[in-house]
């Protein structure tokens, strides 16, 4: 498995090098016939998957069903095209990775905006054809060059009842008073939305929290280092809340939900000063399925499968008009709904996909 | 040189491996500064024996005393006995002089006296230019010594010796053996010497224990056992023997002690009539085999020097022997 | 006239050759990024010096390997003595139930130490419940969690080259010592210890050598506070794209774990450490 891949990616480079003039004829069909492929078939290797399937890379679970049903299949039905998944993470350092190895597998990424921002800077990324995509169907601002905000997820904190009978708490102000509110709490550990959850606990103002200050962030982290741990995982999150390891734990939004029906109320969300993440789909450079992943990104934005992707994993739609068809009872759990906006912040990607490096290492060298 | 020898007594030693008795009630009493050889065939429960006696094997019956008292729940290391294994079982990662000061060292001797005990038990073993050496630097029979001087350095009161020479060579085994004989009468220890070699036990022992099954056949000094033999298995064990059948009883008779003659020209009481089978040249000996009627064929050996030529094949002879030659054993049948 | 070569190697001279691309290639690909990321110079090993975080990284790191390695190999030593010593059948099922802890994921048994060793696990909640504690004892989500995680992955390990060694020792020669005298104290120190030498050593090393790649197990049942070279690198590759740094990490791991075989084999030939002939 992993040797053929090396010798595939071996021969598309020596190809590379063939079509550049920089290796000699015989010795690419040598280098060809020694991996036992035909030389035509490695130069035509791109355009061969061009239209046969969409890949999908995301972080596999439910996602990959839910992705399945509320987009596959109706843009299955809409061009022929199947959607396929590769389920390893698409990490910034893989896209980069996969691009750079010329060796491109997967259309469409289920990533944040903010690597939209810095891979798209890089030249890793393919723009966004907005003739295809439409620009209208998703948050204001959301709409970059390389890459565009499908459905959003957020941060916001759930607390455990049972810890605190006489007087719930109410936002980061709260969170990070362990004086007033003694026991553990959890952040994430890869600095996203800690950062903005200590500001907002300091008392920056929700929409004045960009360009961050990371070192107050840090400095607000730091006091409350000795009583917190830290999750890097959606289910280690989880764990850690209905474990009862923390009294109060940050979480991504659109997971509370669950844990509060699970456990019958007993751990609450808080949606108060919750920071609402931007999903982003975004296509690598010289991806094999071509412009199919453009139609497929507009299928995504459709009313119908923005409500099926909330229904399936929780993740708020983008287009306005999909968040105005949700049912009553869901609009609590939809982050930028009537009711939760005058409540939450919105992250800034371009900020993010600028200074994740800064950002991410400073959090790290204060917690570690 | 070293403290004077301990005298050991078995009583009804037993040990049984499920049902298996491997040492079935053995009866031994071990003098001071004997040299006492275990000899028996493969199996016969030699070593287990022995290991009974160090302290590795439990006791499943019976008791073990040392002067007199019971050390059947002294542990192994407690016993003091010094022992040579098959195989030697020295320490690797140390060297010669290491390996033989470390009973010394494990009782925390102060170093000068551990020093000089050293220097002569390599006297001793005549290994002096081999001290720095590591084990596997020296020859199986220097192996051998380096042992041999291990167990006696911190001088035991008995040496216990598990088939010390099975890995020589014939030649260097015999050269060893006096080796051995001679340090035994200089150290005065007790040795419980086991072997399956007969010439070994019958060359160097005071007393000889023949073992079968796990029992004790016979037990003797080496004249003893080779000229009255009990049973036919220790006349046949130790030496060769032929047997004869008569009045009801079943006699040993040793090859060397029959006279043969050509017919006619035998004297005496004891005398049969045969004709000669086969005859092998063996330097010293002759050995002839003679078939007689209504017996099994008989072997006699002759001193070559003594007969001239061979007799040849078919020639007619009297075999004959003294009154005392012919042992009744104790087996009413073979 | 001799061939300069051996002619056998011509034969296995291809595979040679593939080997050392597999291994070689990518090796030299981290060497070269690690002193032309983000610019060429020495840069990165600068930080080395200058990153207080760095610092603290390798020093975690290598305080939490080095535990571990003593403890498991303490704990490997005592259950391969024990397996040596077992009777035939006993021993057969001893090693079975090793090697099937072999097969236990890392998410497996790092979530099984937070139901056992958590704040409200199966230890505290008794330990409570018999009103022995008042307050959970925090085993977990700390450096002592991500050491007891890390040991208990790490004890086959360490029993398999200290079972070989022990399996190998003439049983007579134990017994030779205690006929001279040794109590058992003096038998494991002078002779046993010295003769498993070489396997405690291999233990040690590739216990050592293993752990500094771990990376679940601090990750989650350190907390996030426990952070070891191998998540920091990992960080660095996906999430800040820092390949300079990371690449620079990974040389310094690979020169580590290189010095270290060095100076063993200063001390030891190597093939005895990893099985090879005994002379
Ligand atoms: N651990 C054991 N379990 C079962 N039977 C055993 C065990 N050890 C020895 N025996 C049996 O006890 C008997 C005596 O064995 P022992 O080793 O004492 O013989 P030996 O006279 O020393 O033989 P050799 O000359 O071959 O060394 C043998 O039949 C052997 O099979
Ligand atoms: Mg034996």
């Amino acid at each position: 498995m992993h040797d053929k891949q090396f010798m595939r990616e071996t021969l598309l480079q020596g190809a590379q090098a063939f079509q550049a003039g920089k290796m000699g004829r015989r010795s690419f069909l040598a280098l060809c016939g020694m991996a036992g492929f035909a030389s035509t078939s490695v130069l035509a290797g791109r355009a061969e998957a061009a239209a046969s399937e969409i890949v999908m890379w995301n972080w596999g679970g439910q996602s990959e069903e839910c992705h399945q049903s509320a987009i596959g299949v109706p843009f299955t039905k809409a061009t022929g095209v199947p959607l396929k998944f590769d389920t390893s993470g698409p990490l910034q350092g893989k896209i980069k990775d996969m691009v750079d190895s010329g060796h491109v597998t997967a259309d469409v990424c289920d990533a944040d905006l903010f690597d939209a921002v810095a891979l798209g800077k890089t030249g890793h990324l393919e723009p966004i054809d907005y003739s295809v995509v439409d620009k209208t169907k998703t948050v204001d601002g959301y709409a970059l060059e390389f890459g565009i905000s499908i459905i959003l997820y957020g941060y916001a904190f759930m607390y455990d009842t049972q810890a605190y009978p006489n007087g719930a708490p109410t936002g980061w102000a709260d969170f990070f008073d362990t004086a007033k509110f003694p026991g553990t709490r959890s952040l994430y550990k890869w600095a996203n939305g800690s950062l903005e959850a200590a500001l907002m606990a300091d008392g920056v103002e929700k929409d004045k929290l960009y360009p961050l200050d990371i070192d107050r962030a840090i400095k607000k982290i730091s006091a409350i280092k000795a009583d917190s741990i830290y999750w890097g995982s959606g289910s280690e999150a989880h764990d850690m809340i209905v474990n009862g390891e923390v009294s109060m734990g940050m979480v991504w939004q659109n997971r509370g939900r669950s844990i509060e029906t699970d456990t019958n109320g007993r751990f609450k969300l808080v949606m108060n000063q919750a920071l609402a993440m931007p999903g982003a789909y975004i296509v690598p450079k010289g991806n094999p399925g071509g412009a199919a992943a453009q139609t497929f990104i507009a299928t995504a934005q459709s009313v119908q499968s923005q409500l099926d992707l909330f229904t399936c994993l929780g993740m708020t739609p983008t287009n306005p008009e999909a968040i105005a068809k949700m049912a009553e009872g869901d609009q609590p759990y939809s982050i930028t709904s009537a009711a939760n906006m005058p409540l939450i912040a919105l992250n800034d990607p371009t900020w993010w996909g600028e200074n994740t490096d800064a950002a991410v290492n400073a959090f790290l060298a204060a917690i570690s | 040189m070293t403290g004077p020898g301990g005298s050991l007594h078995l009583r009804s030693l037993c040990k049984r491996y499920g049902s298996y008795p491997a040492v079935d009630s053995v009866d031994l009493q071990i003098e001071r500064g004997e040299f006492l050889t275990l000899l028996g065939p493969s199996g016969s429960g030699k070593t287990t024996l022995l290991m009974m006696i160090a302290g590795f094997q439990d006791i499943t019956s019976g008791d073990i005393l040392l002067d007199g008292t019971s050390i059947a729940n002294t542990p192994a290391e407690k016993r003091n006995f010094g022992m040579v294994f098959q195989g030697y079982a020295l320490f690797p990662h140390m060297t010669v002089k290491d390996n033989i000061a470390y009973p010394l060292s494990v009782r925390k001797r102060p170093k000068a006296e551990i020093a000089a005990r050293v220097a002569e038990m390599l006297d001793l073993v005549r290994l002096t230019p081999f001290a720095k050496r590591f084990p596997k630097e020296l020859s199986g029979g220097q192996q051998q010594r380096v042992a041999l001087a291990r167990a006696l350095c911190f001088a035991p009161p008995v040496l216990l010796l598990d088939e010390p020479l099975g890995a020589l060579d014939k030649k260097l085994r015999i050269e060893v053996q006096a080796q051995l004989k001679d340090i035994h009468q200089r150290v005065g220890t007790t040795f419980v010497y086991v072997t399956h070699d007969q010439e070994e036990a019958l060359s160097m022992s005071d007393r000889i224990v023949i073992m079968q099954n796990g029992r004790i056949e016979q037990v003797g000094t080496p004249s003893d056992l080779y000229q009255q033999p009990k049973t036919a298995f220790a006349a046949s064990f130790l030496g060769k023997s032929n047997f004869l059948r008569r009045d009801g009883a079943v006699f040993a008779l040793r090859p060397e002690k029959i006279d043969l003659a050509p017919a006619g020209a035998g004297q005496g009481a004891n005398k049969v009539s045969g004709a000669v089978q086969s005859v092998t040249y063996f330097g010293a000996v002759l050995k002839y085999q003679v078939a007689v009627p209504g017996m099994d064929p008989i072997e006699v050996d002759v001193d070559a020097w003594r007969g001239g030529a061979a007799l040849p094949e078919g020639a007619r002879v009297d075999l004959t022997w003294s009154e005392t030659a012919a042992v009744r054993l104790t087996d009413q049948t073979l | 006239m001799r061939l300069p070569i051996q002619s056998g190697w011509l034969l296995v001279l291809p595979f040679l050759l593939l080997v050392g691309g597999l291994f070689l290639g990518p090796i030299l690909n981290i060497l070269w990024l690690s002193v032309t990321d983000p610019t060429p110079g020495l840069g990165n090993y600068a930080q080395l010096v200058t990153s207080d975080t760095l610092g603290r990284i390798l020093w975690t790191t290598i305080r939490v390997c080095v535990i571990c390695t003593v403890f498991s190999v303490l704990f490997g030593y005592s259950i391969a003595y024990a397996m040596v010593h077992a009777a035939g059948p006993t021993q057969s099922r001893m090693l079975s139930l090793l090697l099937v802890s072999f097969w236990i994921s890392v998410l497996v048994r790092t979530f099984s130490w937070l139901m056992l060793l958590g704040r409200n696990g199966v230890v505290n909640s008794g330990l409570e419940a018999l009103g022995i504690i008042s307050q959970p004892i925090p085993f977990m989500r700390n450096e002592l969690g991500v050491l007891i995680g890390m040991i208990h992955y790490m004890v086959p390990y360490a029993v398999l080259p200290i079972l070989a060694s022990m399996q190998s020792i003439d049983g007579r020669v134990v017994q030779a010592s205690r006929s001279l005298g040794a109590t058992g104290a003096q038998t494991l120190w002078r002779v046993y210890l010295p003769l498993t030498r070489a396997g405690v050593v291999a233990a040690s090393l590739l216990v050592f050598i293993i752990n500094l790649g771990f990376y679940v197990i601090p990750a989650v049942l350190g907390g996030g506070k426990v952070l070891m070279v191998a998540e920091y690198i990992s960080v660095q590759v996906l999430v800040t794209l820092q390949w300079g740094t990371a690449a620079m990490l990974a040389a310094l791991l690979l020169f580590g774990v290189l010095t270290l075989l060095f100076i063993m084999s200063r001390f030891m030939k190597l093939s005895t450490v990893f099985g090879g002939a005994r002379t």
